[in-house]
């Protein structure tokens, strides 16, 4: 029995052995480069996979070796990544602070260069690559733009001779109405906090002068400023109301977003506020829907009009032994060919020029997408947009508004403390 | 505690009341049973019935029978790489089972058959394991790990696996072997084995038992692990079932039918080796076990 | 004759070699690296690192998330042992008094048992679709059977999804313990229950005059194994909640965790994880002392 033991061990040994060594070594020709994004469900794979193929028609000797992780997952993931030095040559990354953190710490390749030096710079939005940029270099290429929408069902809105409010006060209105009449006003899931984030960062925007915004997310405030501007504890307050008055759904904070996405299509809820990405997929079940902006109110020291969105794209590792060969992939990924198919697959605005049309997109997503180019700016994700350590503060703090277990005051007072200890901390650095 | 019905014979009043109370008691007994029974089964019944629904059937009434079996969402499930986890699951549970069993049964034959200086402190040492907390290690482990350029493959889960599991398998093994006889071991002696033959010949065979039931419970344990394969592992080609399932189930959020039916198809083969293994863990547990 | 005398003498440190070498390299070392990176501020993103002394130490008491973390530890450990130990510990005497037929005794063990094997995450998501509170198999039937009121948002409410979560660990491992007792109470002799039987004593009496004196060292062994459970367990609050809502389920190995992986905080994920560490230090002590005293009593 000893010896077929010993014999059993020693193929397992030399089987893990040779797998590791498999994946590992390729062909001493060809280049690989490691791609790395935050989309594994099976249509995106479809067509990243396809991307990978076209490219190699072009490109025999650069393989891509991709590999995704969902949206949550991908925060820990990419740091585990980072943490043990086998980064991936192109990773996605939300714009803002999120992407600013890797290029301060070197892990982001400036590509300014290659963007503007080249045709490559006709070929995207350029507006959409600013949130990239620390102090004017770039260091990001955005391939898609999303914004955050309040989708309508258009059937209850009949049903109580409702029409899509322009105005905060007119937005309380309909609500009521609903209410009233018995239908859940607004879906909300909010199992995972960045949902009320991208309402309460609405708010922020609308309601602190933007500046001031700015100053704080940026920590380049005074110390005893930071986040003090009565106009947070405003947008706090404005949240914890839609949920005081019903507006939303009960036990929001137990249900994810995808969950109350679907009681939208199902026709359970009169209201959705959601990506502009996920227009295809609630359309899949449910076609007569609108949509409108989230919309300021007055008398907010901030910028009513702003809509809350981002684009978002990827990075080239900052150490990457093949950045020729991964700047090449990335320019055709966010190639306008590509982005057309991006846009006909799988209905999401590419921030390739002249990608979205009306022959590959839904009518709705056009529409959203002029009033992208229309709104007069963008407030980003306000959970990128910050350091992590406020942020994870602030969104379980915007989970104990909603619960009634801590106040607007409370909260604000804690994003303060922990914005101030993490202000020192950089300075320290 | 059972009274057998027929010994009511002789003695009056207190033993008949004793065996209306013990028919009683097994009622209650039966009661409690089944009801512990439906509370462990009925989640997995839900699950199983549920994989076979489309998602609004599931809205709608979860506990009723799916109206049509759709197996689409096996082979959905299935063509995802649930296949693929199931696979690394094997490999990482049977490499790090048989490097375990083979280092502990060393150590353990080690430390119950031979006296030598500083027995006591490597007993120690090894039985010292036990009480760590895996999470303890994992920062550093990470960075060992990459150090020793084995991060992101099936070394990466087995070898910290290895190391945790250790301690417990050898304090089973240990403890059977103590309890073991030496009359073998003295005969084989007498008759002229090596150290190296008594241990293969006489003393390996001796711990079957144990040996079966140490490696059905490391298997459970390996098989069940989340935390290293977590960290350790990134790429998806290498995920074991834990980490896989939960890629899975984020990338298929809302297919929550299909979802299940993953579920289904990743407990199925530990189900299946349990059902078939039963009698010899159990007899080896009592064999070595708990006890001493 | 001295160089196999020699030999001989080296043996039992031959036969140890593979394990000690494993341990140290993959649990013993870490140990001690980690008091090491404790000391030190640094991240997964930006991996310089900054020596800060004990500041890490010092902010664990200034932290207020590790005060209620700690807590779902303690609840985690106290209602672990409550069904892991003393229920489980009836179910196995029963099912050993044959009261029961054997073969029905024999099935509601393997069926108690089946949970244990199943793989974490297939736990954690199948009670997490169990919980929804729309779809979810609980609330519906609470719904059904006309209990509208008693139907939460178990993961999703702060009060509940602690709770929730040690239901789901009982759910899974109390038939694991069941076999354990099973096991220890086979090794009782009969004739102690015979002896007991025509002293007139009951059933209750037998139980907790043979029984758990009997058993005595498996229930303080199980008990330590169960109670420092509590502290440790990660995988199956990181399945269903990842601690949240706003930090209510959140534990001492899940915070760590977040700390070091999502909030780029290594060195303090560092100190915690020593927190961690000490504590099982003290609760194993704890039980080999308990232990001692019991074997000179």
């Amino acid at each position: 029995m000893k010896k077929s033991l010993w014999m059993l061990l020693s193929l397992v040994l030399v089987m893990s052995m040779l797998l590791t060594a498999c994946g590992t070594k390729g062909a001493s020709e060809d280049v690989t480069v490691k791609f790395f994004h935050k989309w594994p469900e099976p249509e995106q794979l479809e067509y990243y996979n396809y991307v990978i193929a076209e490219f190699q028609k072009t490109h025999p000797n650069i393989k891509i070796e991709m590999e995704a992780a969902s949206d949550e997952a991908y925060k820990d993931k990419i740091r585990i990544l980072m943490s043990s030095g086998e980064v991936p040559d192109i990773y996605f990354s939300w714009a803002g602070e999120f992407s600013w953190k890797f290029a301060r710490a070197g892990q982001a390749l400036d590509i300014t260069d290659a963007l503007m030096n080249s045709d490559w710079k006709d070929k995207i939005v350029l507006s959409a690559v600013e949130p990239y940029k620390v102090d004017g270099k770039i260091y990001g290429v955005p391939m898609r733009i999303n914004a955050k929408f309040m989708v309508y069902n258009k059937d209850i809105f009949a049903q109580y001779n409702l029409t899509p409010p322009t105005t905060w006060d007119e937005f309380l209105a309909v609500s009521k109405t609903l209410k009233d009449a018995g239908v859940t006003p607004v879906g909300f899931g909010n199992e995972f906090p960045w949902a009320s984030a991208h309402y309460v960062g609405d708010f922020n925007a609308k309601l602190v002068e933007g500046t001031v915004l700015k100053a704080d997310y940026l920590l380049t405030a005074e110390p005893d400023k930071l986040f003090t501007d009565p106009g947070y504890v405003e947008a706090l307050t404005r949240f914890k109301m839609l949920g005081d008055l019903g507006y939303f759904n009960d036990g929001a904070n137990g249900i994810s977003h995808s969950n109350a996405r679907s009681s939208f299509m199902a026709g359970k809820v009169g209201m959705f506020y959601c990506e502009l990405e996920e227009f295809v997929t609630i359309n899949q079940e449910f076609q007569n829907f609108g949509f409108f902006q989230l919309p300021g109110g007055t008398g907010g020291a901030g910028d009513q009009k702003l809509l809350t969105g981002a684009p978002d794209g990827f990075m080239v590792y900052g150490k990457t032994e093949h950045p020729a060969e991964a700047i090449e992939f990335l320019k055709f990924l966010t190639s306008p060919e590509m982005g057309k198919e991006y846009v006909k697959r799988l209905g999401i605005p590419s921030a390739a020029v002249g990608a979205v049309s009306a022959d590959n997109a839904l009518p709705t997503v056009v529409e959203g997408l002029n009033a992208i180019n229309n709104a007069s700016g963008m407030a980003l994700w306000m959970d990128t947009d910050m350091n992590i350590k406020i942020v994870e503060v602030y969104l379980p703090g915007m989970q104990a508004v909603l619960s009634g277990s801590k106040t607007p005051e409370q909260v604000m007072q804690e994003v303060h403390d922990i914005a101030v200890t993490v202000q020192a901390e950089l300075k320290s650095q | 505690m059972a009274v057998k019905s027929n010994e009511k014979a002789s003695l009056p009043g207190g033993l008949h009341r004793s065996i209306v109370q013990t028919r009683i008691n097994r009622v209650l007994a039966y009661i409690v049973f089944g009801i512990a029974m439906l509370i462990v089964i009925y989640p997995l019944l839900w699950v199983l019935t549920n994989s076979f629904k489309t998602d609004t059937q599931l809205f709608d009434q979860s506990w009723a029978l799916p109206k049509v079996f759709k197996w689409e969402n096996y082979v959905t499930a299935w063509k995802y790489g649930i296949a693929r986890y199931i696979l690394n699951s094997v490999i990482v549970t049977v490499g790090t089972v048989v490097l375990n069993l083979g280092i502990s049964i060393m150590a353990s034959y080690a430390l119950s058959r031979f006296k030598f200086k500083g027995q006591n402190l490597l007993l120690f040492f090894i039985l010292g394991g036990l009480m760590l907390a895996p999470e303890v290690a994992l920062i550093p482990l990470f960075r060992i790990l990459s150090f020793l350029g084995i991060y992101n493959t099936y070394l990466a889960m087995i070898l910290p696996n290895l190391a945790f599991g250790i301690p417990f398998t050898t304090f089973l093994i240990r403890s059977y072997m103590l309890g073991l006889p030496k009359d073998f071991e003295e005969a084989a002696t007498l008759d002229g084995a090596s150290t190296a033959g008594i241990f293969y010949h006489v003393v390996v065979p001796l711990c079957r038992p144990i040996l079966a039931s140490a490696a059905l419970l490391d298997a459970m344990r390996v098989w069940n692990e989340f935390m290293f394969g977590l960290t350790f592992i990134t790429s998806d080609k290498l995920k074991t079932i834990p980490v896989g399932l939960m890629a899975f189930s984020g990338a298929l959020r809302e297919q929550y039918t299909v979802v299940m039916a993953g579920l289904i198809i990743s407990a199925l083969p530990m189900i299946i080796l349990f059902l078939l293994t039963q009698k010899q863990f159990i007899r080896g547990l009592a064999a070595g076990g708990l006890r001493g | 004759m001295n160089s196999l005398r020699f030999r001989k003498k080296l043996t039992p440190y031959l036969l140890l070699l593979p394990a000690i070498i494993v341990m140290l390299v993959f649990v013993y070392l870490p140990i001690v690296e980690n008091i090491y990176y404790s000391l030190f501020r640094w991240s997964s993103i930006d991996p310089t690192m900054k020596f800060i002394d004990i500041q890490n130490y010092t902010r664990i008491f200034k932290d207020t998330i590790i005060g209620g973390a700690l807590k779902n530890n303690v609840l985690y450990s106290v209602i672990s042992v409550i069904f892991q130990v003393f229920i489980s510990l009836v179910l196995a005497a029963i099912l050993e008094s044959r009261i029961i037929r054997h073969r029905w005794a024999n099935i509601f063990r393997n069926t108690l048992f089946m949970p244990a094997v199943l793989a974490i995450t297939v736990v954690g998501i199948t009670f997490q679709l169990i919980y929804s509170p729309n779809s979810g198999l609980l609330n519906q039937l609470l719904r059904g059977i006309g209990l509208d009121s008693l139907a939460h948002a178990w993961l999703g409410e702060e009060g509940t999804a602690i709770y929730a979560i040690i239901a789901v660990s009982q759910w899974q491992w109390v038939g694991y313990d069941m076999i354990l007792f099973i096991v220890a109470i086979q090794a009782i002799p009969d004739e102690l229950y015979e002896a007991a039987k025509i002293d007139g004593a009951s059933g209750l009496q037998q139980f907790f005059n043979i029984t758990i004196p009997m058993v005595r060292e498996t229930i303080l062994v199980l008990s330590t194994i169960t109670v420092i459970g509590g502290f440790k367990v990660f995988d199956i609050v990181w399945v269903m909640t990842a601690g949240g809502p706003n930090n209510a389920s959140q534990t001492l190995g899940g915070y760590l965790y977040r700390v070091g992986f999502r909030n780029d905080e290594m060195g303090y994920a560092s100190a915690l994880a020593t927190l961690l560490f000490l504590i099982t230090l003290a609760l194993t002590f704890i039980q080999l002392r308990i232990g001692r005293t019991g074997k000179e009593a």
